[in-house]
């Protein structure tokens, strides 16, 4: 029991020491494959500015992983207005690229990094906005075309 | 007026007005009123050691809930092993209830004083717990275990004391830890500058814990912030019959 004990404490200690505090509100992007974004280029079928997040529905130009047809999952209104972005920001019908962290189970779903508006405005997923940091998603790799 | 009462006036006046300037202090000491954002997820910024908070105390569970701790713990670890998101409650929309709910990653908390209560309204989820001001706490046992208890709390110069008791079994603690239903929680909410407040949380059980641990947030006031609305309507994460958290995609509802 004595080790239990002590392995608890160390677990929680380390828990203590790496992050005492969760950094999501809803769920871990442990579901997100964040090592290798994807570039995603289309038609914007449809933006659900809900909680717990927000979603833009893409009608690809060209197939990615054998889909025509991703779901993004961005952070929350509350975040993302923190990080510039307004509830219509993006509109159906928009023309979009989108650089994404896809879902590890191979369905086309993913997670937001950043991404470019008609006008050439490129927002982000939430992020440090001067009121502490948001849901940050990771740093992209790709370019943005 | 007679000489007398001139000599006896002037000390009456002088503590008068300075029992009036250590009230308009407290009073400032205790104007928490208004939208307050974790800093640093709560943990403060480090680099200001002035208004970091101390180091969280450790905490020592009793045998048998650090063996259900570690099996959550064995579990989560496995679930981000495998590529999946821990099953945890706020995964269904759940609220996070006390003592979490108060930094929920960046989301700010609005504290709203009242004659006789404090109100604190959190972002995240629009969670609401009231803190009635100056009254006898009840017995653990008379509380109906919910998400946030019952709260107390009393001003002790300009710190604000919260005493908690009857937060529910199925509420996850402190970084998920377990917890039974006598857990106890003790806040000490205080202004370390005019636009920093600290919350320190004492958590007791005498059933889950060995000894009570502390560990302190920090909040930075947002000036004229308006809080945003948290309607769990569309949650596309769901937990399978295997328990793992899934996502539907593809407009899939």
């Amino acid at each position: 029991m004595r080790l239990i004990v002590g392995r608890s404490l160390f677990v929680l200690l380390a828990a203590a020491v790496t992050g005492a505090v969760s950094a999501r509100a809803h769920h871990s992007f442990s579901m997100f494959d964040t090592a290798t974004p994807v570039t995603l280029t289309g038609v914007v079928s449809s933006v659900e500015w809900t909680n717990p997040h927000v979603y833009i529905e893409l009608d690809l130009t060209e197939p990615v992983k054998g889909a025509r047809h991703w779901s993004i999952e961005l952070g929350s209104p509350s975040i993302l207005q923190r990080g510039g972005w307004k509830f219509n920001s993006v509109r159906k019908g928009d023309k979009v690229t989108a650089i994404v962290s896809p879902l590890k189970s191979g369905e086309p779903g993913s997670l937001l990094t950043r991404i470019t508006l008609p006008d050439g405005r490129v927002l982000g997923n939430g992020g440090p906005t001067g009121v502490g940091p948001g849901i940050t998603a990771p740093p992209a790799t790709a370019p943005v075309k | 007026m007679t000489r007398m009462a001139r000599i006896l006036g002037i000390p009456l006046l002088l503590v008068a007005s300075l029992t009036a300037l250590a009230d308009a202090q407290s009073s400032a000491g205790r104007a928490i009123s208004g939208a307050w954002v974790p800093m640093g997820g709560g943990r403060g910024a480090a680099a200001d050691p002035k208004i970091a908070p101390p180091p969280a105390t450790p905490i020592v569970l009793k045998p048998a809930y650090a063996k259900m701790f570690d099996a959550r713990r064995a579990a989560d670890a496995e679930a981000t092993k495998r590529g999946d998101a821990p099953a945890t409650p706020a995964v269904l929309c759940l609220p996070y209830g006390m003592p979490r709910m108060m930094t929920v990653a960046s989301y700010p908390i609005e504290i709203l004083q009242t004659p006789g209560q404090i109100t604190i309204v959190t972002e995240a989820f629009s969670e609401v717990r009231r803190v009635f001001l100056d009254q006898p706490q009840l017995p653990i046992d008379e509380v109906p275990p919910g998400f946030y208890g019952h709260s107390v709390g009393r001003w002790d110069g300009d710190t604000l004391v919260v005493d908690t008791v009857g937060i529910k079994e199925s509420v996850p603690g402190y970084n998920l830890m377990p917890h039974s239903d006598q857990m106890r929680i003790t806040e000490r909410i205080r202004l370390v500058t005019p636009d920093v407040l600290h919350d320190q949380i004492t958590i007791e059980d005498p059933v889950a814990l060995e000894k009570p641990f502390t560990y302190t947030l920090a909040f930075r006031r947002l000036p004229n912030y308006k809080m945003v609305e948290f309607v769990c309507e569309n949650n596309r994460e769901y937990i399978d019959e295997q328990g793992r958290v899934r996502m539907k995609v593809g407009g899939q509802k």
